[in-house]
Parts: structure tokens; sequence; C-alpha cells
């Protein structure tokens, strides 16, 4: 294992790849901070630049913008109150109102040394999880991996639904019929195809990616005529105050930051929760056992208000990577798209990664940490003039995210049909996104979608024909007894909001 | 039942995962897979099923809620939709060039972008700054009639 952390520390030390983190947590700052574009898009627009890149620095410069947009989608949320992110709109319950009371600054540094704080910690955590859950996961069959595949399944259904589990169901059932198109991996008969050779190879991972996330966003925000530009041209005038921090206010921070990183970090590794619920969770836990007297300040622009969500969001970003490299389970929509990004160069996430390609796995997480270190010390001081981006029109921008995802997908195949395809689907998200269909649950549905068919086939050719795998493997019986649970929450909650 | 637009999209997804189903059933396999406890017709066949129950399930227990759709801009998201659709059709003939930049002139005009200035400094150094990051950093050659034409790549 030290041999792996030294080869990983090699890696992500490499002028190269340190330049990889920069760029990642740079662009994703920015792509984070604009309204309606996260996370997942921005690593959707980075997924054709790494074609041609070894994986481990494609995966380093991804987990750079994934932080990087948590981090950028805190710093619109605090300036105008315009989360970029779902994760980070807790972060406005607080930064917002400091913001308006003239500390700007204050806020943003509070954010940034919480992120900061938050990462670090969780990165030690997956230090120690990871090569951990993956000796645990070498015991793992194929009918385990099946029945672990489906609880993730369910549970983004579950979290992404917003309380439509049905739809976000239907949006399941639609990803994994969609990778059914094209040959079947084992017999190579062509299935869905209907003699279009387009479709022989079955339908694109990026874009899929694409059309549902980058451009459905763009289209989106024409469709909602969003804009926010005018109040940002304002905030990139103003003065946004001193970032220093008093000692009595680090001190006020440090145990809310302990309690978020572990409460962060825990929720990051369930399958499906992600940094949206941990933070609204350290928001809420922080307010739960304040005096009567802080209790007051929260949604005031109180600093623990601040700091507990903006330290959850990041761990809980860290967290999310533990499933994803150990077992090849993405825990949150973003996972997703990296995880397909991962297969796309031949790399398969799972138990034996740490053994056979420690230095992706290692420079992965090694990595994470010195994103912090960007983050902190070279995006705080550039906030003032990051925060300028937010002054460029809807009008100026949606051409430009369409022209980047066209792009992206054209340079892959160099295939006009490509280019109808991804806006036939890029309209169709749209239409399902304004009618609550949620578009995570769809594109783990599709990377899952071949993984969990040849799960299946080998544990049913296993089992001689038989389902009982599900019940004669103790790992299995307590993954679907964890489905039942899913599904019997679900109901119930549909049943109180039906009474309420 | 009234009919809502939720249960309207359950029903055309009942319906879609009905077709699939059928497609499914009709998959061909080998002779000898054709009774075997899994061949490349048993996953769809799984999924059908998942499918039609969720969209069944959907269009019964919905909601009569009133969604209003018409508030939304629909015709700037439809040209917007064609514009990428010509765009497609137009890259393979004129090439990459000259065909972004068209795209991303026109979509900036028809968005409300008049000032020329902005509209070019929007669009060719964009697309120029791209296309040399792909020849010379990253070695992705794009065919370009036009810039063959005027000499600027080989």
């Amino acid at each position: 294992m030290n041999e792996g952390i030294l080869i990983g520390i090699n890696t992500a030390f490499s002028g190269y790849n340190i330049l990889m983190v920069m760029a990642g947590c740079f662009a994703g700052t920015i792509i984070g901070m604009l309204p309606g574009l996260g996370p997942m898009s921005a690593i959707a627009l980075m997924i054709p630049i790494t074609y041609g890149f070894d994986p481990a620095s494609a995966m380093i410069l991804m987990a750079g913008v994934y932080y990087g947009a948590i981090f950028g989608g805190s710093t619109s949320s605090i300036l105008i109150n315009a989360p970029g992110v779902a994760g980070t709109v807790s972060s406005s319950f607080d930064g917002y109102p400091m913001s308006q009371n003239g500390q700007a600054g204050k806020a943003l540094a509070i954010a940034a040394y919480a992120s900061f704080s938050g990462g670090t910690i969780a990165a030690i955590f997956l230090l120690i999880a990871a090569p951990q859950l993956a000796k645990v996961s070498l015991s793992f069959q194929s009918a385990d991996y099946f029945a672990l595949m489906c609880v993730g399944l369910l549970s983004i259904a579950a979290f992404a639904s917003k309380g439509q589990f049905l739809k976000a169901m239907i949006m399941t059932a639609l990803g994994l019929a969609l990778a059914t198109v094209g040959q079947d991996a084992l017999s190579d008969i062509t299935r869905f195809a209907f003699g279009n050779i387009n479709l022989m190879d079955g339908i694109s991972f990026v874009l899929l990616v694409m059309a549902t996330f980058a451009m459905s966003e763009a289209f989106m925000i024409i469709f909602k005529k969003m804009d926010i530009s005018f109040k940002a041209s304002d905030v990139s005038k103003a003065n946004l105050g001193s970032i220093k921090l008093s000692k009595a206010e680090v001190k006020e921070m440090a145990p809310v930051i302990g309690r978020s990183s572990v409460l962060g970090f825990l929720v990051g590794v369930l399958p499906g929760a992600g940094a949206t619920i941990a933070s609204f969770l350290a928001w809420g836990f922080e307010r739960s056992i304040a005096s009567a007297k802080d209790k007051l300040k929260f949604g005031k622009g109180s600093i623990k208000g601040l700091a507990a969500p903006e330290t959850a969001n990041n761990a809980a970003c860290t967290g999310s990577f533990v499933p994803l490299l150990t077992l090849g389970i993405p825990g949150s929509g973003t996972t997703a798209v990296m995880l397909g990004a991962l297969l796309s160069f031949g790399v398969q996430p799972g138990p034996r990664l740490y053994i056979e390609q420690p230095e992706l796995f290692w420079a992965v997480i090694v990595s994470m940490y010195i994103g912090n270190v960007v983050l902190l010390f070279l995006n705080l001081p550039l906030i003032p003039y990051i925060a300028r981006i937010l002054a460029i029109p809807k009008n100026i921008l949606v051409p430009l995210v369409l022209f980047f995802s066209v792009t992206g997908v054209y340079l892959i195949s160099f295939n006009a049909f490509d280019i109808y395809f991804m806006a036939i689907v890029a309209f169709l998200s749209l239409v399902l996104r304004v009618l609550n269909y949620p578009m995570p649950p769809l594109i783990l549905g599709f990377i899952l979608g071949g993984m969990l068919e040849k799960n299946l086939r080998r544990a049913i050719l296993i089992n001689d024909g038989s389902f009982s795998f599900m019940w004669e493997r103790p790992i299995s019986l307590a993954l679907f007894v964890v489905m039942i649970i899913i599904v019997l929450l679900q109901i119930y909650q549909g049943i109180q909001k039906n009474k309420t | 039942m009234n009919i809502n637009y939720s249960r309207l999209s359950a029903l055309i997804f009942l319906l879609f995962f009905i077709v699939y189903s059928y497609l499914a059933s009709e998959i061909r396999v080998f002779a000898f897979d054709e009774n075997a406890d899994f061949n490349a017709r048993t996953f769809p066949t799984f999924i059908s099923y998942l499918g039609i129950f969720v969209s069944f399930l959907t269009l019964v227990l919905s909601k009569n809620e009133h969604e209003k759709l018409g508030h939304y801009e629909w015709l700037k998201v439809i040209v917007l939709f064609v514009l990428v659709f010509t765009y497609g059709i137009i890259i393979k003939s004129i090439g990459f060039f000259l065909s972004t930049n068209l795209f991303l002139m026109v979509a900036y005009y028809y968005l409300g972008v008049r000032s020329p200035k902005v509209i070019i400094l929007s669009s060719i150094p964009v697309v120029a700054g791209l296309q040399f990051l792909l020849h010379e950093l990253l070695d992705v050659y794009i065919r370009d009639p036009f810039l063959q034409a005027i000499g600027v790549i080989s």
C-alpha cells in the first residue's frame, strides 16, 4: 500500500498533473459559478478535451473540475444568491446575508477555508477507507455486484427525485433501455439499431451526457428566461471587503468544520446521496445544536451556518469517490459521469483498481488534496476577478455552451449524425426536465446498464437459471433488504405527502 | 381521470416500453441460445417490465396538477434547435471554422446581440483559438476545406 501511495504522490506531483489540477479547479470554478451549469455539465464539457490524455491525468483534471465547480457554486450563492450548484443552495442561507452586510470577502474566505478543511479531512478519510473497502469488496461476486448496482440505481432515483420517485424510476428504466442499443457484449447480436449503422456501436456516453446536461442546460437558460448578468456586473464592481478572519471567528468555525467533515464524508459515501443532502444536513445539524442565542443568527449571516454546508459539501464530494474507486459504483450523478469517462478510457474501477493501477487510484486521491490547496491559495485571491464571469450575458453564454457541446461530441466521431441525435436528445431532455423528470437516474442507468446485464447474466448462469442468489448470498440478501427499505420509505413519503 | 402533462408523459412512456417490450421479444438470437437461461433478449425484457410497471403507476397515481407550459420561450429554443441541426448539416461541407463562426454569429444575433464588435470578438477568436489548440497542442486534425483553400492549413 505504501508503495502505491508513493507512486500516486509521484504521479500527482508531476508538473503536468499539477497543471491539470490547477486547470481543472479554475475551469470548474468558472463553470460552477454560472447559474444552471453544475459540476455534471462542467465535467461533461471536459470529457472530449481529455481524450488523448492518460487516464490518471484525465481523472485528476475531472476531479479538479468537480470541486472547483462546487467552490464556484458557493461564490455565486454568496455574492448574488444564485447558486450555480444544488449543493451550495444552503451556503446562500448565511453567505448571502453576510454579503449584503458588506462582508462578502469574509464570507468567501470562510467558504474557502471551510471547503479546504472539509476536503482535506475527507481526503484523509478516503486515504484510510478506500483500501479497506476495496479489500472487503474483493469477496464480492456477480450477484453481489448486481444487487449493489440495483441499490445505487434505486438510491439515485430516491434522492434525485425531489418527491417524484416514480418519474425518477422511469428515467432509470429509460437509461437502462438506451444502454441496450447496439451490440450485446457477449453474443455480439445487434439490438435496437433498426439497421442504422450509426447505432450499431450503441449510443455514445459523451453524447448522452452532453445532450442531457450541457446542451439542455443551455436551452433551459433561454427557455426559462434566466438572466442574472445585470446583478453580477454590479457585484464585480463592488468592493468585496476584507478576506481576513479574526481569531475568535476561526475558533468558532473549527468545531463546526470537524463535525461537518465527518457528516459530509459519510453522506458522500452513501450511494445516491452527495453534496446537496450533506450540506443541508450539516446546516440543519449545526442549527439544532446551537445555543438559543446562536440559533437566532442562522439565516442572517451566521459564520457557523456558512462553514457547516461549505465543509460538508466538499467532504461529500471526496466521499463520493469511495464507492466509485473501490466498488466501481458511482455515489452520485457527477461520479457516474466520471465512471463513464473512466470506462471510455478502458479503465474499470473496482476493487482491483488499487492493485492493478495504483498510480491512477492514489494519484486521484492525492490530487484532491492538491486541488484543495489550489482552491484556497489560487482561487480565493482571484475571486473578485473570476466573479466578473458572471457578467457574461446569456445571449453570449448560451451559443458558446452549445458550440462547446456540439464540438465535444463531433470531435470524437467526426459524424454529423451525432450532432442531429444530440440536438434531439437535448430537446427531449428539456421537455422532460420541465415535466420534473430528473436526469441523473437516466445517466446512471445508462452507465450501469452494461455492467448490470453482465453481472446478472453471470449470477443467473452460475445459479443454473435460478434467482436464488438474491437470498442465498448474505451480501446480496442484505443489499436487497436495503432496496426494499428504500422502496418502502418512498411509498411512506408518498402517502405522507398525499395526506398533507 | 383528468389528463395533465404528467399523465400524458407517463402514457407516452407506457407506450414506449410496450413497444420496447415487443421489440425485445423480436431480437434474433442464435438457435443454441434460444432456450438458454439468459440470452440477448432477457435483460431488455426485464427493463421493459420495469418501465411498463413504473409508467403505469405514474399514469394512475399522478395528481391533477395544473401545469402551464405556455409561458416559456418555446420559439427561441426551437430556433436554437434548428440552428444546431443546420450546423450539423453544413459542418462537413464548408468546414469547421466557417460553419462554427456562422453558427455562433447567427445565434448571437438571434438572441439579441447587435454590436458587430461583440459578435465578431465572441466568435472568430474563440473558434480560431480552439482550432489552434486542437491542431497544435492536442494533435486533433479537423478537415477544413475553407482553411485549406485560403492556405492556413495544409
